[in-house]
């Protein structure tokens, strides 16, 4: 007997395995730096961790969101990218910041709820396109899903192209 | 206060001294005192407070803000003390500061912002900030009581161009009399209004430079003051602070001081240090109280 409806859901066993970057640079950590947890190579970030499929390349801007949708991790590429400094842009809310930029997905309430679920360690990494808020005729294509500790949001950003 | 030095902070919170100078020019954050020597003294209510949010912490900035805010826990309960009039509570208040801070941060991060904040919410013609004021008042007096005596043969004349006693502007000119003395330098605070007997007082008191402190006292009354006092000491520098809009550019006369007391001091501390010292004939004499006293009152 066939049970059609029913999937095959990854297990804790199946889990991707964490790989350690530093919060600001993205660069690797040294065995030094998992013990301080400040990044040895920039001074500026704190070594986090998140799924080797979703862990930012030392070229891709990223933030971290916490569970508020406060903007808690600025990279330096994400820095240029945006257009302004960490210490501006952390504690603002995400939506002040960007918003989705995807025709087939149904609006914020989209945005928010995956950005909410990753935060809470939801292991699933997704894609999503958004725009930076106030600018028209800019995509990036994200990466989001979970990061931490403490549990966080990591949205890997990428330019359209 | 306890505090640390560079290499104690670093051991404290896990990181090299680097680290620590990096975070400082980037965040202004933990924000060191300076020793005699120009080394970096850390309060250890600043580091205690940074350990513990970098443990919770996803980023360096939003440690820092986290730190920030729990050190800025001090303010509320001083306008809540203030406001509720409980002097006790907010000695306790101040005292808490200073477990934290050096006397001129807990003066400037805590006493001054709760008391903007009572005249913020209350206005400066109301029963709880004339109760505030006076509070404020008394306790940047025994502050001043307790400072060190005057260890630099300089001596600084304040003209008070205040309204009165309960004008928002006397708090800030007394951080920074207080500020200076505590830099070891001598401070006499005299009335732009009197004129009388002035010139006796600085036959005996001849200060190294003026400055002008308080938007109330018309132009006109500064300047018969402050002609009189050049009049008896010859060409001093003059400073303005707290007296309308600060301009952007220093003139050769007259140096318009930043609005912040700690700022404010260092910058009057430039302007004291770069004048040459008095020939010896003209050096002031030991200050004489009793001729203060007669002189005014004349």
């Amino acid at each position: 007997m066939t049970r059609p409806n029913l999937q095959v859901l990854p297990g804790l066993g199946d889990a991707e395995p964490h790989v350690s970057f530093c919060g600001h640079c993205a660069k690797r950590p040294s065995e030094e730096d998992a013990v301080t947890r400040v990044c040895t190579s920039c001074h500026l970030g704190l070594i986090v961790s998140a799924p080797e499929s979703l862990v930012p390349a030392t070229n891709e801007p990223f933030v971290i969101v916490d569970g508020k949708l406060q903007v808690c991790a600025v990279s330096r590429r994400a820095e240029k990218l945006l257009g302004a400094s960490e210490t501006e842009i952390v504690n603002q809310r995400l939506t002040d910041i960007l918003l989705p930029a995807d025709a087939e997905a149904s609006g914020i309430e989209h945005l928010v709820s995956i950005i909410v679920h990753a935060a809470r360690g939801d292991g699933t990494v997704h894609d999503l396109v958004v725009r930076p808020v106030g600018e028209w005729g800019i995509r990036w294509f994200t990466r989001v899903g979970p990061c931490g500790a403490p549990s966080a949001a990591l949205i890997v950003l990428a330019p359209e192209g | 206060m306890r505090t640390l030095k560079t290499s104690e902070a670093a051991t404290f919170l896990n990181v090299s001294p680097n680290t620590l100078r990096a975070w400082e020019r980037r965040f202004g954050y933990p924000k060191p005192m300076r020793t005699e020597g120009k080394h970096r003294l850390y309060t250890h209510g600043e580091i205690a407070a940074l350990r513990d949010a970098l443990k919770e912490g996803l980023s360096i900035s939003s440690a820092i803000s986290r730190a920030r805010e729990k050190l800025t826990g001090d303010t509320p309960v001083l306008v809540g003390a203030l406001t509720a009039c409980e002097l006790d509570r907010a000695d306790a208040a101040m005292e808490a500061a200073l477990a934290l801070r050096s006397l001129e941060r807990a003066v400037e991060e805590v006493l001054l912002p709760s008391l903007r904040e009572i005249a913020r919410r209350h206005g400066d013609a109301s029963a709880p900030w004339a109760f505030a004021a006076r509070w404020a008042s008394d306790w940047l007096a025994r502050a001043r009581r307790l400072a060190p005596p005057p260890t630099r043969p300089l001596t600084v004349l304040f003209g008070d161009a205040s309204r009165d006693e309960l004008d928002p502007d006397v708090l800030e000119t007394s951080a920074l009399e207080l500020f200076t003395v505590r830099a070891g330098v001598q401070v006499l605070t005299l009335p732009v209004s009197g004129l009388a007997g002035l010139n006796d007082v600085l036959q005996n008191f001849r200060p190294r430079a003026i400055v002008i402190a308080g938007s109330s006292a018309s132009d006109d009354e500064v300047a018969r003051w402050a002609y009189a006092v050049r009049s008896a000491t010859g060409p001093l520098p003059v400073a303005l602070y707290r007296r309308g809009e600060r301009r952007a550019v220093r003139t050769t006369s007259t140096l318009v001081l930043p609005p912040a007391p700690s700022e404010a001091q260092h910058e009057l501390m430039a302007l004291v240090d770069e004048r040459r010292p008095l020939a010896p004939s003209l050096r002031p004499a030991a200050f004489d109280t009793a001729l203060l006293r007669r002189s005014v009152s004349a």
